[in-house]
């Protein structure tokens, strides 16, 4: 996403190419389309968890773009925009599968436990498959952290939970990560 | 779990957690969506505007009747039907209308024709209007050609009859006369 980002930014041709949007230029909502879809598709697939529902989210995300991007008034925050509608579409398809996200409870933010890694060996498969079997609580507040870099406040905000709520579910996702990796392995 | 192991090793292999973009049903739903078929448009109109739709089809219809019922009327006419009486049709009524002006100068009394024989006397009389009215029946009939034909001859030399013999009893006006005598 953020290489077909980095190619769109600050160039004139966001402008333009926003511009003909505005105008109802089909061409140009395939172009957007096009630029965008694959990065939105995996945030998607992240958070829903399997293929057909990210598809699905996708394209009511997208719908969404073409019929509201005449409301958006800086063509340099395009990125921005667009993410942030399709994580909001994941979050209601979340919410519609019964997900949801509560307070935490009399639990002070937990410290983090320094733990010596210095053996683990840590391999992108392996993290695929231990996000994919975690909570859909924990592996939201993960997914929104760690792979579309949203800070907790702004996770909070999102999930209409506190701050705190959000790095205490944050420090038990990447823990349970851990565990589950640990466990994959010993029984291997 | 450090921060520096966890983070710092998605960070760095950010791009291979990325998997294929989505499949073409996405775009191909989106297209379909942002131009719904044409068709499916006017059904849509038709449906909430059918009352008025209705009204215009009936109006349509009967615009297209009338239409062809006047085509066919105009069709039926001598000219088209056979183009070529209309043009003996022409030199006869000219050659019968200046001879019936010519004998309605003449007082009834010295005409000594009732209301009927006076009629009879006119073009338009019913044999003509049966004998036309077959022609158009039957363009390409002959002998209702040929008969169309006789009838205008047989009334010229009759009208030509009479005008002689009212000419013997009574001479018309001088201008008449010259009028007569020009033709």
């Amino acid at each position: 996403m953020q290489a077909s980002a980095n190619n769109l930014n600050n160039t004139s041709i966001t402008d333009h190419l926003v511009s003909r949007c505005k105008k109802g230029d089909t061409l140009a909502f395939r172009e957007l389309y096009n630029a965008y879809s694959a990065a939105m598709y995996n945030i998607c697939l992240r958070m829903t968890g399997n293929p057909a529902d990210a598809e699905d989210t996708l394209q009511e995300a997208f719908m969404q773009v073409f019929k509201n991007i005449e409301r958006l008034e800086n063509a340099g925050s395009v990125t921005a925009w667009i993410k942030r509608i399709v994580v909001n579409h994941c979050l209601s398809h979340l919410r519609r599968k019964k997900v949801y996200f509560e307070e935490v409870d009399n639990i002070d933010v937990e410290e983090e436990t320094i733990v010596d890694e210095s053996d683990f060996a840590w391999t992108v498969a392996a993290i695929k498959e231990a996000i994919h079997v975690l909570p859909h609580g924990y592996r939201t507040v993960l997914n929104l952290y760690i792979f579309e870099e949203y800070s907790h406040k702004e996770i909070a905000s999102m999930l209409d939970i506190s701050e705190s709520t959000v790095k205490t579910q944050y420090m038990r996702a990447k823990d349970k990560v851990r565990q589950i990796i640990k466990q994959r392995k010993s029984i291997r | 779990m450090s921060e520096s192991s966890f983070e710092d090793f998605v960070r760095q292999h950010r791009q291979e957690f990325e998997a294929p973009g989505p499949g073409p049903r996405v775009w191909a739903n989106l297209e379909q969506q942002l131009n719904p078929p044409r068709k499916n448009r006017v059904i849509q109109m038709i449906g909430r505007h059918w009352l008025k739709a209705a009204a215009i089809l009936v109006l349509l219809v009967n615009s297209v009747m009338i239409y062809q019922f006047l085509q066919m009327k105009q069709s039926q006419h001598l000219i088209n039907v056979a183009p070529e009486m209309q043009e003996a049709k022409m030199y006869y009524t000219s050659q019968i209308e200046q001879r019936l002006e010519t004998i309605k100068k003449y007082p009834n009394s010295v005409l000594g024709l009732d209301s009927v024989g006076r009629k009879e006397l006119e073009l338009r009389n019913e044999t003509y209007q049966m004998l036309e009215a077959e022609l158009v029946q039957n363009p390409g009939n002959e002998r209702i050609k040929a008969a169309m034909v006789r009838y205008y001859q047989m009334k010229l030399d009759l009208l030509d009859k009479i005008l002689e013999e009212l000419r013997e009893k009574q001479p018309v006006s001088q201008k008449q006369s010259n009028y007569e005598r020009e033709i």
